[in-house]
């Protein structure tokens, strides 16, 4: 493994310019700007591996446990070089979920045994988060974990499990009460060997037909309690917390820069920007793109000087994603008589992946707390409207 | 939610409307969309037959040519119909399009496929457009006795299943209306995938012969047939969305009713409420808009008629993109799955919105045509 050095005191300009150079020398040329958002594991491996090998996987643990152990302002860098360079997605739950939970929370037995396998691939998380019913209204999750023994026995389903049949490892939020007053009690965070007999994963085609997301099934499945993170009963307030300064790249500019920069190759090709009224419309797409950068930057300014996310945040998330689709119905209208084919549209700069586009910005609005509970959370969270 | 609203005397159109359920029963659209789609299929031929047995196809042949010689009002409540069953089939370009070209035209071949059609056993699809979209005649040159055509053809619709392509040509300038069938030499037909599961085509004549008697028209007599085409199947392609319009914003009412989170139903939240408010006023308008236009046409093809008709597709068309990928969004997670009907309603409103013109083109042609912003 490679020697870390402490990157945090480098400038910006300077860490930047050394991680681009690595990246853009290391990243597989063919993964670079890949149509697929959540390639499988197989798919971009060598990509982890070789960021793994150098290091450079985890950018937020700190080096003791193999990260990089970037400050927030240097994971900005960071994520914006890769996203920047059209590096692929990797499946990262173990990167972004479960390792700093456990860094956080965990015993150390399980920092030594869990981290280690991330870092290696070994072990590839997802989230189990969501159920049938519980989506919006999480704390309402079903899933039961009944004591027996020296351990847990498992009961219930999963749903919307991203990349649940390429993982082998599931941070499972399960119910291990039903006394507490508030529904939020009696929650409690396990982690779960998807190998384990009883757990079934059933991948469900998305609008892209792609198998993205997954239905998991438990039926009487063991798990000891060492694999339980923190207190029984006391989940929920895990989970919350280790969404961190995170939140922020829910509402990046990348997706969106990237459907604009599709919009302006099709408009190229097609001559849309001889058109005025297109002209007029980009014109507002890629200021709102622009200002969107100049909005990331203010939440971004007080990461950089230590401090800590509000609930304020959440208007980036919001208006990222709903620029994304705005973006993406624009790529459709300039498409024409040919926003109809299911096939990326040719151009003479390479292909646009139009209808792709127009498909996956209907996600982002819903997941990650959708767009209606973002206002929620911005009505009483900052504006302090009453309940 | 009332869909198209239409005076309906002798209850013809409420048969229509009822034999589409009926059918529907049989073949589910949302099951045949899947099926064709995962087959790679351009058309389902069993669903296909079965329209012509329910005397679907031709609606709008004349008598003298074998048709039911009906006309714009129950071509659109067939339509709505269609499009709220979402039995995907493409109708519009087989049955409407080629209709209203072969009622301007004449002649042996005519009739036989103008017969062909109605019985379900020809399948005629026009082959006019370029790329943008617009008409782009083939050329073709007088080589004794025949016609050689060259040239390249976009968005043909069914072009595997097809049996007869309805060919859009110019020769010295003036343009003429071609019968070509699929076995023809020299024609090479490439197809991809649509957003709502069906094919496309792109056919390429290299030195195509064709006899003599299979020009249908020529002259200004194709340009009077591929007006009226247009403008008829725009028509019915705007009723169509407008069934869509109105499926979706039932459906996505009656799931914010049923699902449930924080202990409620997700409908009893305002701001659920307002935002399907807003859905059903919009497709309310698309029929508005669909029945002015239907009415307006029944009375003559004129300038209002052609007003009509672009703020119908364009109004229609808008309503249902709208409606539709707000519903997806309004089921959660569930709306971003391919087993939720709710993404193939999206999918087809796409589709057939992209189909003959965007609502911006069609709003511009619009302004134009009344000449104000001149
Ligand atoms: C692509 C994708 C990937 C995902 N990956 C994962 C994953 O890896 N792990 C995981 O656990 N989950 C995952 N999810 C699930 C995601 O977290 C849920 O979809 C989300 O929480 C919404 O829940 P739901 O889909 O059940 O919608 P519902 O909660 O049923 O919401 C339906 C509609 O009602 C609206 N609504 C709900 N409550 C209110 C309210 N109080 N006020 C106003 N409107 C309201 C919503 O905004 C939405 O439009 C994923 C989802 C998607 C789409």
């Amino acid at each position: 493994m490679a020697q870390q050095q402490d990157w945090n005191a480098l400038s910006d300009e300077e860490f930047r310019a050394i991680f681009a150079e690595w990246v853009d020398a290391n990243c597989p040329a063919e993964l670079r700007f890949m149509r697929k958002q959540r390639p499988l594991f197989d798919e971009v491996s060598v990509w982890y591996h070789r960021l793994a090998e150098k290091g450079w996987l985890s950018p937020v643990w700190p080096q003791e446990y193999g990260g990089m152990g970037l400050d927030a302002g240097k994971h900005i860098v960071y994520v914006e070089e890769w996203a920047r360079l059209g590096c692929p997605r990797i499946p990262d739950h173990g990167i972004g979920l479960t390792g700093p939970l456990l860094i956080q929370y965990g015993t150390q037995a399980q920092k030594d045994f869990f981290l280690p396998k991330i870092l290696s691939g070994e072990h590839v998380w997802c989230q189990g988060y969501s159920e049938p019913n519980a989506g919006s209204d999480l704390a309402s999750l079903r899933t039961s974990a009944v004591a027996d023994g020296d351990g847990f026995i498992v009961n219930g389903q999963k749903i919307w499990t991203t990349l649940a049949h390429c993982a082998n490892w599931i941070l499972l939020l399960v119910r291990t009460s039903n006394d507490g007053k508030k529904r939020q009690n009696g929650i409690t965070v396990m982690l779960v060997d998807m190998t384990t007999p009883g757990v079934t994963v059933r991948p469900i085609p998305n609008l892209r037909l792609e198998a993205d997301f997954c239905e998991v099934f438990f039926d009487n499945v063991y798990v000891p309690s060492e694999n339980v993170v923190g207190e029984v009963d006391q989940g929920w307030a895990l989970a919350k917390a280790v969404l961190g300064h995170e939140r922020i790249f829910l509402g990046a500019p990348s997706r969106p820069a990237y459907a604009l920069r599709r919009l302006e190759r099709l408009a190229r090709d097609r001559g849309a920007f001889s058109d005025a009224g297109f002209v007029s419309r980009y014109a507002r797409l890629r200021l709102d793109l622009f200002d969107l950068g100049s909005a990331f930057e203010r939440f971004a300014r007080v990461l950089r000087a230590g401090g800590t996310l509000g609930p304020d945040v959440s208007v980036l998330k919001i208006f990222s994603s709903e620029l994304y689709q705005r973006i993406t119905e624009e790529t459709l209208s300039v498409a024409g008589e040919e926003a109809r084919y299911w096939d990326d549209l040719p151009t003479g700069e390479g292909d646009v992946d139009a209808m792709n586009l127009y498909l996956d910005s209907r996600a982002p609005a819903i997941f990650g707390g959708s767009n209606e509970i973002q206002r929620e959370v911005l009505a009483k969270g900052v504006l302090g409207l009453p309940r | 939610m009332n869909g198209l609203i239409l005076d309906d005397p002798d209850g013809t159109l409420e048969m229509l409307r009822d034999s589409v359920v009926g059918f529907s029963a049989r073949h589910a659209g949302p099951d045949v969309f899947r099926a064709r789609r995962d087959n790679g299929g351009d058309l389902d031929r069993e669903v296909w037959s079965a329209m012509a047995e329910a005397g679907w196809l031709g609606l709008l042949l004349p008598e003298d040519k074998g048709g039911a010689g009906l006309g714009i009002a129950e071509q659109a409540v067939l339509s709505e119909a269609l499009g709220r069953a979402l039995l995907t089939e493409p109708l519009a370009q087989l049955s409407i399009f080629s209709s209203v070209l072969l009622s301007h035209c004449s002649g042996g071949e005519c009739a036989r496929l103008a017969e062909g059609l109605i019985a379900g056993t020809a399948l005629v699809s026009p082959a006019w457009q370029g790329r943008d979209g617009a008409a782009a005649p083939v050329s073709a040159r007088k080589v004794g006795e025949e016609f050689s055509l060259s040239g390249e053809m976009r968005h043909v619709s069914a072009p595997t299943s097809a049996t007869d392509f309805i060919v859009l040509a110019e020769a010295d300038g003036k343009q003429m209306l071609v019968s070509l069938p699929v076995s023809a030499e020299g024609l090479r037909i490439e197809t991809a995938p649509t957003l709502d599961g069906t094919r496309l085509g792109r056919l390429s004549l290299a030195d195509v012969k064709v006899k003599e008697d299979a020009l249908l028209a020529i002259g200004s007599e194709v340009d009077v047939a591929m007006d009226a085409a247009v403008t008829t199947t725009r028509l019915a392609l705007a009723a169509e969305m407008a069934g869509i319009a109105t499926a979706a914003i039932e459906r996505t009412v009656a799931y914010a009713k049923e699902r449930v989170q924080f202990g409620k139903a997700i409908g009893s939240f305002q701001v659920v409420q307002h935002r399907l408010v807003d859905m059903w006023g919009e497709a309310e308008f698309a029929s508005a808009a669909v029945v002015n236009a239907v009415e307006t046409l029944s009375e003559g093809q004129n300038n209002a008629s052609r007003l009509a008709i672009l703020a119908a597709k364009a109004r229609a068309g808008e309503a249902a993109v709208n409606i539709t990928r707000r519903a997806i969004h309004l089921h959660g997670a569930m709306g971003f799955t391919d087993a939720c009907d709710i993404g193939l309603f999206m999918k087809r409103a796409v589709a057939l919105n992209a189909t003959l013109g965007q609502p911006e083109e069609l709003r511009l042609q619009f302004v134009a045509l009344e000449g104000v912003a001149a």
